[in-house]
């Protein structure tokens, strides 16, 4: 690390601190809290999140303490489910604080290290926000803590010139004499300093970790098998419950089951407020947990256990043809949206532009194409199934140790269904095996409560495979409908595109506004396409199956629909499809990234022979992505995926390594959708069970990716938006590979996924 | 029955002679980092090494195992990182890092079986939802 001097008095990049954003705790070294960002996935869903209140007592969720010892911990709530961003606050933390990013130690937080205890200092990890929203707020609280610190030394060696000290590594150093101190040295003194009402940022363009690939922290634990999942968590006379739900969406239980001999209790569980989705109402004893002495006994247990449910009466109506039916139906004509109506599903919700002038448009051009698009339910499917461990001592305490992506509403409801005050609550946020937005949920931490509060023991809840596929709360299905005019020149007059997909917002209590579902109908949205006229659409389809957050969310659906049609337009304007969004593109970000994955992907020059390239661009949480899929031996069952080039543009990348892991683990996650993914409904009961009916790729069918990260602003701009990374391999994959597969076939694909019959055999 | 995991014993009593490996590794004995994904043969996440062979623990009776040399993620680099486990932190493998108990503990027995780089690519068909092969191809390239 090369030594930095930041001259305060110059005042340049003095951006944003402010002395209430922070809380000075004294103690033998130097405690500073703060506020990192913490909604919950519907309020980020929805407009207007406020940015996070002054540092109190009741609102600090983070802190950063530097020990006598020169140790430096960060103390953070967010979650670890693979994406890195655990490290990349350490990372960025280190930048301004001028320590090296390896001597961090960084601590999962929980809920009660502030005093009086605050209700979370666990930060709701959902949306690709805990980068891109606390950017600045970790990069204030280390340029204070460093301010304070050297500002102790300045006291102690009696010269108040801040340009005459230089920071490395955490030892400040005065010039004139050459004397040094440690951070540790002056910890003790700083804490009993007000927070600086200034602190200067390192610039651009001496950023020493800030934009360089770093190793991450989490890794170790999980190459030698310590890393500490909720499935692994064990304590003194714990017991286990295996649950076995309903087998149809909305079914209850008709009669609590006896005790099978050998087990502990049958306990049944009900959807408590706040988890109710679709046909899974509030109230609705909907599964039944068999708790024992071992998972596999129990497991064993409830797979025996005879159980009479009662299914809904709608139960022969919840078939996946039926869905997709109504679909359809609903996507031409319809009901407009009236402000203060009932507006009942099936309702018409105009997102953007109007739809009479760009019927008529479209009407009076010389060509015109029309496509529907449909997308099934998708899994979640994380490697480690849905769990939770519970130690309730009734009036005493409850102590909650769960994989999941929202501790602060989980400690909400605990607290909430227990009885007990947030300060006897405890959540222990573990590592999560995957999260992809399904552990954003508190359902499966309901259900651990309820039934920790039965047996009055430790208790660990389990979701074999089975039910974490077939309960789980899927990306939404979707029917698309396109429509859209071309003058003879080849440009688009009119665009008109509905999405009629079930609401994630509206199965969550919320009154669909004027707009829609946000989370339905984004990536349709803002679409820097010179489209003519536009009538952008949403229709929230009727079906009860539960929906929720899926990686890359609304993204996943429209960028197929959009880009497809995109796809399909070139060819009826007979041009290349990278040239025809080019000449199609007002946005200059999206034309450097369509540009620079066409350059790298060679797209002007044709594939080897028998291959095919397809391409898609996108957007979603603020970054644009790229894609360009090669493919090849395109068969009704199967098909070669080449290679895959990706760029994005995330407006700031943090650490480079982390994001090309994210771009590519999102590109499969795309893929395994793509080709495989989808849940399907015989009488409300999900078909897909296990891993054996949804296909996912292994490592030799793997094909080579290729990512460009476009480069860092020299100056960033602390207004600017910053983008995620976490879900953005995801949307564009679909469309490219879809427009790759019609260059093979020749027949388009615009029904996903490709091969749904396919099986993936044992190992 | 008693179980030698790692070059120790430990004896435990288990209730079913059926009762996979997997459970009484994880319940009885108490060594988590063997995972559970599917149970059923398909992801990999709960391989093993039992007398040095790739065993998949979800579906490996409990008896069988008694008498043999079991070898788990905590016990495979045995004071150490086992090549496969350092070639892994080298090349940044792991995300969530749930499949990666499973994914090592099959390179090591790949390695066991004689196969070097390529071919234990071709040998590990585990699954990673979220999609670490190439990672973990470069990995085994140096291995
Ligand atoms: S858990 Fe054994 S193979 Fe999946
Ligand atoms: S690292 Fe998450 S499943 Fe492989």
């Amino acid at each position: 690390m090369t030594t930095r001097t930041i001259d305060s008095s110059a005042g340049r990049d003095t951006r944003g601190v402010s002395r209430r954003d922070f809380l000075v705790r004294t103690g033998s070294g130097l405690v500073l809290g703060f506020v990192l960002q913490n909604v919950s996935r519907v309020d980020l869903a929805e407009a207007g999140v406020p940015p996070p209140p002054a540092a109190t007592g009741a609102t600090v969720n983070s802190w950063l303490e530097i020990g006598a010892d020169n140790s430096v911990t960060l103390t953070i709530g967010s979650s670890e489910m693979g994406q890195g961003s655990f490290s990349g606050l350490a990372q960025i933390l280190s930048e301004d604080l001028m320590v090296d990013y390896a001597r961090i130690r960084a601590v999962q937080g929980g809920p009660t290290l502030a005093s009086p205890a605050p209700v979370g200092s666990a930060i709701n990890t959902v949306g690709s926000s805990v980068i891109r929203r606390n950017f600045w707020r970790m990069r204030d609280a280390g340029a204070a803590a460093r301010e304070m610190l050297v500002q102790a030394a300045m006291n102690r060696i009696g010269d108040q010139d801040r340009a005459r000290y230089s920071v490395r590594d955490g030892v400040i150093t005065h010039a004139p004499t050459g004397r040094s101190l440690t951070y540790g040295e002056v910890a003790a003194d700083a804490a009993a300093l007000p927070p600086p009402a200034s602190a200067p940022l390192v610039p651009d363009d001496e950023f020493a970790v800030i934009g360089r690939s770093v190793p991450r922290l989490d890794i170790p634990a999980k190459v030698d098998g310590s890393a500490k999942y909720g499935i692994d968590i064990r304590l003194p006379n714990m017991v286990y419950a295996v649950i076995r739900h309903a087998p149809s969406v909305g079914g209850t239980l008709a009669r609590t089951p006896s005790r099978p001999s050998g087990t502990i209790a049958v306990v049944p569980t009900q959807v408590v407020a706040g988890t109710e989705r679709g046909g899974e109402a509030v109230g609705n004893v909907n599964a039944v947990a068999v708790v024992g002495t071992n998972t596999w006994d129990t497991w064993q247990a409830a797979k025996r256990l005879k159980v009479s449910w009662r299914l809904p009466a709608n139960a022969s109506a919840l078939n996946s043809d039926r869905f997709l039916a109504d679909g359809l139906a609903l996507s031409s004509g319809g009901t407009p949206f009236v402000p203060g109506g009932a507006n009942p599903p099936g309702t018409v919700y105009t997102v953007e532009g109007e739809a009479g002038s760009t019927t008529a448009a479209i009407d009076g051009s010389p060509s015109i194409v029309e496509s529907v698009y449909s997308l099934p339910y998708v899994a979640h499917a994380c490697m480690e199934v849905l769990n939770c461990t519970v130690d309730y001592v009734a009036g005493v305490r409850c102590d909650v140790y769960a994989p999941t992506q929202s501790a602060t509403s989980a400690l909400g409801l605990v607290v909430s269904l227990t009885g007990l005050s947030p300060d006897q609550v405890t959540v222990h946020t573990t590592y999560l095996g995957g999260g992809l937005g399904r552990k954003a949920e508190t359902d499966f931490v309901s259900q651990a409560v309820q039934v920790g509060m039965a047996v009055g023991r430790p208790v660990k809840l389990m979701w074999p495979r089975e039910e974490d596929f077939t309960h789980d709360q899927y990306r939404p299905m979707a029917v698309i409908r396109a429509r859209a005019g071309l003058a003879q020149d080849g440009n688009v007059t009119g665009f008109s595109y509905r999405n009629v997909s079930p609401s994630i917002l509206g199965q969550r209590g919320r009154v669909l506004g004027a707009l829609g579902d946000s989370q339905g109908i984004e990536g349709a949205t803002h679409l820097p396409y010179a489209f003519g006229t536009r009538a952008i659409e949403y229709v929230a389809h009727p079906s009860p199956v539960p929906v929720g957050f899926w990686r890359s969310v609304g993204a996943s659906l429209n960028t197929f629909g959009v880009e497809s049609m995109i796809d399909e337009l070139a060819e009826a304007a007979s041009q290349d499809p990278y040239l025809f969004r080019r000449g199609l593109l007002t946005d200059p970000r999206w034309m450097q990234v369509l540009d620079a994955v066409a350059d790298r992907s060679g797209w002007l020059s044709p594939p080897r022979a028998g291959r095919a390239r397809g391409i898609a661009i996108g957007t979603a949480f603020g970054s644009i992505v790229a894609q360009v899929v090669e493919a090849s031996n395109l068969t009704t069952t199967s098909v070669r995926i080449n290679k895959v080039w990706i760029a994005i543009d995330c407006y700031l990348a943090v650490n480079p390594d982390s994001i090309e892991a994210q771009l590519v683990g999102g590109m499969v996650h795309g893929l395994n959708a793509t080709l495989y993914g989808r849940q399907t409904f015989v009488n409300g009961a999900a078909q897909v069970k296990n891993f054996n009916s949804s296909r996912m790729i292994r490592l030799n069918e793997m094909p080579d990716v290729d990512v460009t990260i476009l480069p860092n602003p020299s100056v960033a701009d602390r207004t600017a938006a910053i983008g995620g990374a976490g879900e953005l391999g995801v949307p564009t994959f679909a469309p490219a590979l879809a427009a790759a597969c019609y260059k093979l076939g020749g027949r388009r694909i615009r029904t996903l996924p490709l091969f749904p019959a396919a099986r993936m055999g044992g190992l | 029955m008693t179980f030698n995991v790692n070059g120790k014993n430990y004896t435990v009593s288990v209730s079913n002679p059926d009762m996979p490996l997997l459970w009484v590794l994880r319940d009885l004995i108490g060594l988590t980092g063997t995972k559970y994904g599917c149970g059923i043969e398909v992801c990999g996440a709960c391989t093993v090494l039992i007398d040095g062979q790739r065993e998949h623990s979800c579906v490996f009776d409990a008896s069988s195992a008694v008498g043999k040399k079991i070898v788990t993620i905590e016990g495979l680099g045995a004071g150490g990182l086992h090549p496969a486990q350092q070639a892994w932190v080298d090349e940044q493998v792991p995300q969530c890092g749930y499949c990666q108990p499973g994914m090592l503990m099959t390179v090591a027995g790949a390695i066991n079986d004689g196969h070097r780089g390529k071919e234990i690519a071709s040998e590990c068909k585990n699954l990673c939802v979220c999609g670490t092969y190439p990672r973990i191809k470069k990995a085994l390239s140096n291995l």
